[in-house]
């Protein structure tokens, strides 16, 4: 029989037991809760820390890598830095962060070049018209050059059209720039002329030397003539500037495998590797130009003659130094663009320097003289102007003191008067050496006294009457026969030509 | 002037006598005739005297007509002119003065009074 003590006991015992299980359960489950929020205080701080890092690779993404971007187009030089903490660049925040930059670079370069494209045609458009206008005024200028000749009024005349030109040449270069059309179509040209009228369009035009070693005749075809002109215009224009005023800047004309050369070399300092890099690249034309990178103001020289080089297949090449100590330009232009013009029935202009080859130059004028035989092109019948082809029409146009008119669109086109030489004779007549009146009146002498023998004694041909002639007049042989061909074609002329 | 150079032309006037318009000489007129003196070109001739030259190599030509030959404006060629005068490369007669020419009035009535005679 249990005992009511004993039950309380056991039961006092159980109840003790239990409290103590409990309160040690309670204890442990204190301690895990503790540790827990420890754990959760721990883990928060670690999130605020997280937080606090991403907040700051924002503002450090806002503060230097965006504009540190977008500086980047247009300044490649400039470093775009990495984020704050180096182990992020690896995590993928670092990744989101690096495709944001990726989308900011792509967006703001189109936009760039959209700009960019809209300015350019702002100034296409306005240049265009300027350029049309110097234009109209380059042609009353050279009207009135013709139309006056007062030496003052054309002083002025020839400083406008130089003013002019130089205008000239910097629209058409920053229409060339921004992707116009060069704005004139010429007519095949000779290369030299072309290279001499680059020449006129600076104002150090004095300090240029132009040595033409090409072939006479050598041309440029109709649409190659003012890119080239152009071009050189340009290589010399920054020859001039880059070297000192009291040195010559040397330009010459050679012809290379499949093409001619145009060399230009200064005497200046030269360029750096850098600049001669920048140079080349803009030379060469391999990439769009933008005109925000030109500079400010805009450098528009060596961008223009990218384009040109560009469009029209011309190579330009800046890359080495001179032996003058400067730069030295090649323009090297292909045989595709080159023609050949007859250089007698179309002389280089009279400015333009001769060819130093002489030999191909007559086989040249052989070849015309072949093409003016045949009469098969309109042209190349008519007479010539030219003051190369003289030597060939000498043989022809011996009967007379003039060269016979020959028809040239139906109207007789006077030609000036040679001397004929003793016109069967192949040795050269020695010239007389000055023609003054009193030689003039001695001729004349000569030719009556001459005259008057050959009528004296009838029986001899007259042809030996010239032998009779005193000793006074020294190149009477000469000039009896010119003067007696004069007595009857003055009356034509109104006695202005001699 | 023929028409056979259409377009403008590629090399301007002044760069013929390097900008300068005033002859060196007054004197010279459209219509003085230039002749060569025959002595050979030195060889640091500027282009454009050295192109008036060749053109008077063979005879004489008035100022006019080598300014067309030329295709230059006639106040260059007279500057080119005057400077191969002072080098006595070339050289330079008046124009015949208006006084010195045929009058055709005059002529005409010579004409006239000898065909009235030999009709006579």
């Amino acid at each position: 029989m249990i005992q009511i003590p004993d039950l309380a006991t056991g039961g006092l015992a159980v109840g003790m037991l239990s409290a103590l299980a409990l309160g040690g359960g309670l204890l442990r489950a204190q301690r895990q809760q503790a540790k827990q929020r420890a754990e959760i205080a721990a883990l928060r701080r670690q999130l605020d820390g997280a937080l606090q890092a991403f907040t700051a690779e924002v503002e450090h993404l806002a503060a230097r890598r965006v504009p540190a971007a977008a500086r980047q187009l247009t300044h490649p030089h400039v470093a775009v830095p990495g984020p704050l903490h180096p182990q992020t660049a690896r995590a993928p925040l670092g990744l989101a962060l690096e495709h944001v930059l990726a989308g900011l670079h792509t967006e703001l370069a189109a936009q760039r070049t959209r700009i960019d494209a809209a300015a350019q045609a702002g100034m296409r458009g306005a240049t265009r018209e300027i350029q049309a206008g110097l234009y109209r005024l380059q042609d009353a200028l050279r009207g009135l050059q013709q139309k006056y000749d007062d030496p003052e009024l054309t002083q002025t005349l020839f400083q406008l059209d130089h003013e002019n030109e130089q205008s000239l040449r910097r629209a058409q270069v920053a229409a060339v720039v921004c992707g116009a059309w060069v704005g004139l179509a010429r007519e095949e040209s000779h290369l030299v002329d072309a290279v001499t009228g680059g020449q006129a369009r600076l104002a150090g035009y004095h300090r240029v030397r132009v040595h033409n070693h090409l072939a006479a005749g050598t041309a440029l075809v109709s649409h190659a003539v003012e890119p080239v002109a152009i071009i050189v215009a340009e290589l010399l224009d920054n020859a001039l500037r880059h070297s000192a005023p009291d040195t010559d800047v040397v330009v010459n004309l050679e012809h290379v495998h499949h093409g001619a050369c145009v060399t230009v070399d200064d005497a200046g300092l030269g360029m750096t590797q850098d600049e001669r890099a920048r140079a080349q690249r803009l030379v060469a034309g391999s990439e769009p130009i933008l005109l925000t990178e030109l500079g400010d103001p805009p450098r528009m020289g060596l961008a223009a003659i990218g384009q040109l080089t560009r469009q029209f297949d011309l190579s330009v090449d800046v890359s080495s130094p001179s032996p003058y100590g400067g730069v030295r330009a090649v323009l090297r232009v292909d045989s595709r663009l080159l023609s050949r013009i007859d250089p007698d029935e179309r002389p280089p202009a009279a400015s333009a320097p001769r060819s130093t080859r002489t030999a191909s130059r007559d086989e040249a004028s052989l070849d015309s003289r072949v093409a003016a035989s045949d009469g098969s092109r309109g042209e190349a019948s008519s007479p010539s102007h030219g003051y190369g082809a003289e030597h060939d029409d000498d043989a022809s146009g011996a009967a007379s003191g003039h060269h016979a008119p020959r028809d040239a669109g139906g109207l007789p086109q006077r030609r000036r008067r040679a001397k004929v030489a003793g016109a069967a004779s192949d040795v050269p007549a020695p010239r007389p050496a000055v023609r003054r009146p009193e030689q003039a009146a001695a001729a004349l002498g000569a030719l009556q006294a001459g005259t008057a023998a050959a009528r004296s004694a009838a029986d001899e041909p007259t042809g030996d009457a010239s032998t009779a002639v005193p000793e006074t007049a020294g190149a009477a042989p000469q000039r009896i026969e010119p003067a007696a061909n004069d007595t009857d074609q003055t009356d034509h002329e109104g006695g202005t030509a001699r | 002037m023929t028409g056979r150079r259409g377009g403008r032309p590629l090399v301007p006037a002044y760069l013929s006598t390097g900008g300068v318009a005033r002859p060196s000489r007054p004197h010279l007129e459209r219509l003085s005739v230039l002749t060569g003196a025959g002595t050979p070109a030195p060889a640091d001739l500027p282009a454009a005297q050295l192109a008036l030259l060749d053109a008077l190599d063979k005879g004489s030509l008035t100022v006019v007509e080598a300014a067309a030959l030329l295709r230059l404006p006639v106040s260059a060629v007279r500057v080119l002119a005057a400077e191969l005068i002072d080098r006595d490369l070339v050289l330079a007669r008046a124009p015949i003065p208006p006084a010195g020419r045929f009058a055709p009035d005059l002529l005409k009535r010579v004409a006239d009074g000898l065909r009235a005679l030999k009709h006579n």
